[in-house]
């Protein structure tokens, strides 16, 4: 431990050389634990051409329904209320709310689907942002995980394991990619909650957890109301002067104190002192907007205004990407309709429509998109089945892990292609499936990471984010 | 070249620590010291015990003809497709390794059990020259290996920063300057034994001693997950402080921790012990599959008492043989058997719209409770008198309506009253089979029809609502339900293979043959005195908790992956005399606490800095950054503000606003709103705060989340800690508060500045020092000389009551020197 704190220590004075030599390269901190840990086994992990400098994860939570909105099957409304033929469902494991089920009617997509773009993606007519980005995106509608139930769905894809506690993908990536600034925090986490969520689901902070890895590279989330960070601002009548005049005095005893004592860790806590006082100033600076084009704002959609809407988020993390934050998790909920589909998926695609679309043009009008990576995903997809509940017939879908849609934008990603397919009901993978895992590894190979080699040593055993399994999905990248 | 220097020394550096620790050090080679860990690490994933991954069919984690074999010629083989570990598998030896292979397979290549799976011999200290430094037996084996690499131990502490370390260590709380002055003008040549047995005495040791033993245990107030309910578990806390205070015996603590409940005649106490299994995570979300969820939980309670108590990791072989240690899936299955038949269904159950806890639990009714459900009890027997020939005339008038067609009637009473005769039996069952039918499904509907029936049962859900939200309810273990346990195939619960019944792992000693086959024969097996793990792996904590690091680094993990220790037969001593001891603790504490190698001075040399930063060979104190929990203890104790009341329900000390604004936006059952405490309950101890599952008090940095055994702690040093001890009110309140105090003394402002340090250090200021401090101090006061709205705002942060004595501008001064003064590396740190 100790080692590894004067290693770190070591790490940060000669980040920026190190990273000037080799931009691709692992993280200081993979390294030194690489050298310092296990010398043993320190094979320096050989890396790809990194194509995401940046990532931003557009988070689903809830499960949105890939048969209304990104894969369409005609056959759901040619046999509407028709029972789908057990031949298809064969012996899907499903939630408790619906493996009780004595029919399975198909119930078709509940709004008209549109082509989108030159290459014509059909995408629901709900998504006429999304379309207007089709060109750039890479739809994905062959995704698959083991998961029935919403915690450990989010849990699996995040984190590696369906049971929390292991490493965060995006304390993974810092640990790996080591930050790029040193005025706000390399992994940030952004909630948000909008008039359109309905059933929804809780955000556990293990998903931007570190598990074992060591607590800096844990996920730090930004709050929606009050303080974005807690404890950012000085106390009640202290000023910046006032403290940044404590501050330097501070350091002239810290200063007597490592010269006395001679412990690097002494040196680092008084660097990390002053770093907390830049984020005092570039942590408000993400959220004052004043200096934004209005025109571009507007894209953003009505909601961009108000804290803690998603559409405020992907504003945040545009600009947190920009000032070099590595890993942007936005987590969204309210996918989940089990009973109010009709009433309730268009509202949420009202929501997200349009600032996720925003994000990827923004992104690219000023010359990021190369180099970043936009993820919108879910934990899963949705029954093409209808969900009943007592006087509520086929008001909904339930939850649905076998097949599943997500797109990609950005670095490395094919653009205007679509990836995989599922059979006529979108019930089973019928072309290059990808599971949890697989994902994950191209994530990671597109960050320049061969997702095999990097691990961290705990218990006795080299973890990854992919546990023993992972195959790099090439046809997702150009 | 700029550029690249740096990391370059950096690696330099670790090669030579490296060095350091490696054969180079040693004439023999010896097997579990220099040639398994190279196998382990290299070799075993593809040719170790699990057969399904085993290439070439060839075994390197047991003996074989090795000395034949191309095994030498493989690894240091030129051509890349001969090349072992072949070059894509992220493994390479290096050239001291595969000379030490060479070496071992010209010596026969002989095998040895690994390590820490044969029980510890108990060594004799061993000789040494210097023999004046050595206070007890620790200090012959540490400094015998100092001697051993030419090294000399540093001098001991001076006493201000002994008697911190001691508090920091035993107590978690600051000593006031008068014992600092006591102690370190106490002459007699026991002053350090008595303090120590003072300290081992306190109250508050098992307050301290208890924060590592809750992260292991995964100790939460609430489930975790959607509703996140509150549970009862701080009384299996409040037995933990009180059983390390008492110093419950280690077997007896191990015994009634993993099975209280199957204890003969099991006391209460025992049943709320047994809970360190009931503090894992349960999910109650809409959709989920209970079995699932129970296996989550099963898999959950193996792999905590796996690493708590024996230092491995046992989950690996949930799925496949174990491909490093020799656990099989079978080994798996057997051990998870004694956690198989707990009365539970996996997910947990709503007591009210605040609680949830799952069965098994016990109900502890506190003298208030009994006497409210005694008042209830009495109101709802008095209106069932009301009630009783109401329902009575409802029941007759209902029966002589009853008609074949009537709906919903039972199937039987239905048949029985088309026939045209009955038998007296007959009638009497129709006539039972009609009341049991009434009762169930007429009386429901007749409540909101009849006030006399509806008050009834507004009485009869007051009160469970008041027991579900007010009569303590912890959650216990017990063995009340049988069920077959089967090897599953891949981990899966729905795959599964063999059955099989309880037993312990092979390769480990044996289960005694009067031992129960259940959790109680477990317990009792893992603390036999010939375990060769349970001793090990609880005395190599201790010292990772007294020295920051543990003598086997990976305190979660013996098996054969972990770290050959460079003092062994340190830990091997250890071990035996925990167990001598009769598995006292406190013994073991003290017994550490007293050696020279604790009190060794903490400052490091450029010997230290460049060839043992993290102090492996102990030539010097340790010093590390005091866990925050005990930091928040540290502020509220040096500034007076402490409540020292021991044990009892949660509080709710300060946090952000809207703490939990994810949960309350989400559930809408219950309310959400933070309880923030008033008064005295705001400055408890850290232990007692009110710990979410969910989300973790955000003052705590670098705590456990509590989500998982956790028994090693993380110390990181980031911009959040720092913005957390210079601006959450829960430090700027001290702060305030203990300018406040040095400024009621009354003396001039160098004493005043010197009192506060020495209360949050312990030590005394240098002449220098006190002038920077007064610089400190000075600057802040022609600061606030000239806004006083800002002093007055800065002096009113927390809800104790602002002193009106005191000349604004300069209580703000002092206060902001001494959030200063706390948040100096020093008073961070345990030297």
């Amino acid at each position: 431990m100790f080692q590894d704190l004067y290693l770190q220590n070591s790490a940060r004075v000669t980040r920026r050389q190190f990273f000037g030599r080799a931009s691709a390269g692992i993280g200081t901190a993979a390294l030194a634990s690489l050298l310092g840990d296990d010398a043993r086994a320190a094979v320096m992990p050989s890396h790809f051409n990194a194509r995401a400098k940046r990532i931003v994860l557009l988070w689903q939570g809830g499960g949105p329904s890939h048969v209304d909105l990104f894969d369409r099957k005609p056959i759901l409304t040619k046999h509407m209320g028709e029972n789908i033929p057990d031949s298809v469902r064969g012996d899907t494991r499903l939630s408790t709310m619906s493996s009780g089920y004595k029919s399975f009617p198909c119930i078709p997509e509940i709004k008209p689907y549109a082509r989108y773009g030159k290459c014509g993606m059909e995408l629901s007519s709900m998504l006429p942002h999304t379309g207007s980005i089709a060109d750039d995106i890479c739809l994905v509608r062959s995704l698959h995980t083991e998961a029935v139930n919403h915690a450990p769905g989010v849990t699996f894809f995040l984190t590696g394991g369906q049971i929390p506690g292991r490493p965060s993908m995006g304390s993974w990536l810092t640990y790996g990619l080591g930050s790029e600034s040193e005025n706000l925090p390399s992994f940030v986490v952004m909630t948000s909650a909008d008039e359109g969520r309905t059933c929804g689901q809780l955000f556990f902070d293990y998903y931007w957890g570190s598990g074992f890895l060591p607590s800096r590279y844990q996920g730090v989330r930004f709050r929606n109301t009050g303080e974005p960070v807690p404890y950012l601002s000085n106390p009640p009548g202290v000023s910046a002067t006032a403290r940044r005049t404590l501050l330097d005095d501070m350091a002239k005893m810290n200063q007597k104190h490592l010269e006395d004592y001679g412990d690097p860790e002494t040196d680092t806590r008084i660097s990390q002192y002053e770093m907390a006082f830049r984020m005092q100033t570039s942590v408000p600076d993400l959220t004052d907007f004043s200096n934004e084009n209005p025109k571009i704002i507007e894209r953003y959609g009505p909601s961009v205004h108000t804290k803690g809407s998603y559409a405020n988020n992907c504003l945040i993390a545009r600009r947190l990407l920009e000032r070099g934050t590595r890993f942007v998790q936005l987590m969204h909920s309210g996918w989940d309709q089990h009973s109010n589909l009709y009433t309730q998926l268009e509202n949420q695609c009202r929501d997200t429509d349009a600032p996720s679309a925003a994000l990827v043009k923004d992104l690219k009008e000023r010359g990021l998109l190369d180099d970043t990576l936009v993820i919108f995903a879910g934990e899963f997809g949705r029954t093409p089945f209808g969900q009943s509940r007592p006087g509520m017939p086929n008001k909904g879908r339930d939850h649905f892990g076998r097949a599943f849609s997500w797109w990609l934008a950005g670095a490395g990603v094919k653009k205007g292609s679509i990836y995989g397919a599922t059979d006529d009901y979108g019930w089973n993978i019928t072309e290059n499936p990808v599971h949890v895992h697989d994902m994950q590894a191209t994530i990671l190979h597109l960050a320049g990471i061969d997702h095999t080699k990097l691990t961290y040593r705990y218990q006795g055993r080299q973890f990854r984010l992919t546990d023993v399994h992972g195959h790099v999905q090439r046809g997702i990248m150009a | 070249m700029e550029n690249c220097r740096e990391p370059w020394r950096t690696m330099k550096l670790v090669f030579v620590i490296f060095a350091l620790f490696t054969a180079n050090l040693f004439a023999e080679v010896d097997f579990n010291r220099d040639i398994r860990p190279i196998l382990a690490e290299n070799c075993f994933y593809c040719h170790g015990q699990d057969a399904a991954k085993r290439k070439a069919d060839l075994r390197l984690d047991q003996p074989g003809d090795h000395t034949k074999g191309d095994l030498l010629k493989r690894i240091f083989s030129h051509d890349p497709d001969e090349l072992m570990p072949p070059p894509d598998s992220n493994r390479k030896l290096s050239e001291n390794e595969r000379n030490l292979v060479k070496k071992w397979i010209a010596e026969g290549a002989s095998y040895d059990v690994h390590w820490a799976f044969v029980p510890p011999v108990r060594p004799k200290p061993p000789e040494i020259k210097n023999s004046a430094w050595p206070k007890n037996p620790i200090d012959h084996f540490v400094l015998a290996k100092l001697e051993e690499k030419g090294l000399t131990p540093s001098p001991e502490a001076d006493r201000p920063t002994l008697i911190k370390r001691l508090y920091a260590d035993l107590v978690g709380l600051a000593p006031t300057p008068e014992e600092v002055i006591a102690f370190t003008k106490d002459t007699s040549p026991n002053a350090y034994e008595t303090l120590v047995d003072k300290l081992l005495a306190s109250p508050h040791y098992g307050e301290r001693l208890a924060l590592p033993w809750l992260d292991a245990a995964r100790y939460a107030d609430s489930n975790g997950f959607q509703q996140d309910g509150d549970t009862w578990q701080w009384m299996w806390r409040d037995w933990v402080v009180k059983s390390l205070n008492d110093d419950l015996p280690f077997d007896q603590f191990t015994i009634w921790q993993l099975a209280g409940d199957l204890l003969p005649n099991a006391t209460v106490e025992q049943k709320i012990a047994s809970g360190f299994n009931r503090n894992h995570l349960s999910n109650g979300e809409g959709g989920n599959i209970a079995e699932e969820q129970r296996f989550v939980v099963l898999f959950d309670r193996l792999d905590t008492t796996a690493t708590t108590w024996l230092g491995l990791t046992m989950a690996c072989a949930q799925c496949h043989d174990h491909k490093y240690d020799p656990i099989t899936q079978r080994d798996y299955y057997q051990f998870l058997d004694a956690f198989n038949h707990v009365n539970e269904s996996g997910v947990p159950s709503r007591q009210s719209a605040k609680n949830r806890v799952s069965a098994p639990f016990i109900e502890l009714p506190t003298e208030e409770n009994k006497k409210r459900i005694a008042e209830w009890d009495l109101k709802i027997s008095d209106q069932q008198k009301v009630t009783q020939p109401i329902l009575e005339s409802e029941y007759q008038k209902w029966s002589k309506t009853v008609k074949a067609d009537t709906p919903d009637l039972p199937e039987k009473a239905r048949l029985l009253l088309v026939k045209s005769e009955q038998t007296e039996v007959e009638k009497k069952e129709f006539q039972s089979t009609l009341r049991k039918h009434f009762n169930e499904k007429i009386q429901p509907g007749l409540v909101d029809k009849i006030p006399e029936l509806k008050k009834l049962e507004n009485l009869k859900k007051e009160l469970a609502d008041y027991k579900g939200d007010h009569l303590p309810r912890p959650m216990v273990m017990d063995d009340a339900k049988k069920r077959d346990t089967h090897i599953l195939d891949r981990g899966a619960y729905l795959s599964p293979l063999e059955k099989v019944s309880f037993g312990t792992p092979a390769f480990l000693q044996a289960l005694k043959k009067e031992a129960p086959r259940n959790r109680l024969g477990l317990a009792t097996w893992l603390v036999e005195p010939d375990h060769p793990l349970t001793a090990r792996v609880q005395v190599n904590r201790m010292w990772q908790y007294f020295f920051g690091i543990g003598i086997v680094k990976t305190s979660e993990d013996f098996g054969v992956q972990s770290e050959y220790p460079v003092h062994m037969d340190l830990l091997n001593w250890l071990a035996t005399e925990y167990v001598s001891s009769g598995w006292s603790a406190k013994a073991m504490h003290r017994l550490i606490v007293t050696s020279a190698t604790y009190r060794q001075d903490s400052r490091m040399n450029n010997w230290h800095r460049n060839n043992d930063p993290a102090n492996r060979f102990l030539s010097r104190g340790s010093r590390f950054r005091i866990p925050s929990m005990v930091l928040r203890d540290w502020a509220l104790s040096s500034s007076g503000l402490l409540n020292r009341k021991i044990g009892g329900v949660p509080v709710y000390p300060y946090q952000p606003d809207n703490p939990w604004e994810t949960l309350a936006q989400v559930t809408k059952e219950r309310d959400f709103t933070y309880p923030a405490s008033v008064g005295d309950d705001l400055y408890r101890r850290s232990i007692y705060t009110f710990w979410r599952r969910t989300v973790t008090p955000a003052n705590m940095f670098d705590a456990s989340s509590r989500q998982a055994c956790r028994v090693s702690e993380s110390r990181s040093n980031t911009p959040l800690h720092a913005l957390t001890t210079l601006n959450d009110p829960t430090w700027v309140e001290a702060a305030r508060v203990l300018a406040e105090v040095v400024m009621t003394k009354g003396a001039d402002l160098g004493q005043n500045l010197s009192l506060a340090f020495q209360k949050v250090t312990g030590r005394f200021l240098s002449p220098e020092e006190l002038e920077l401090l007064k610089t400190t101090y000075q600057n802040q006061l022609s600061i606030y000389q000239n806004d006083l709205a800002a002093a007055k705002a800065l002096i009113s942060v927390g809800n104790r009551p602002v002193p009106t004595s005191l000349p604004v501008a300069e209580h703000a001064a002092m206060t902001a020197a001494c959030l200063a003064i706390y948040n100096f590396d020093e008073s961070l740190t345990r030297l």
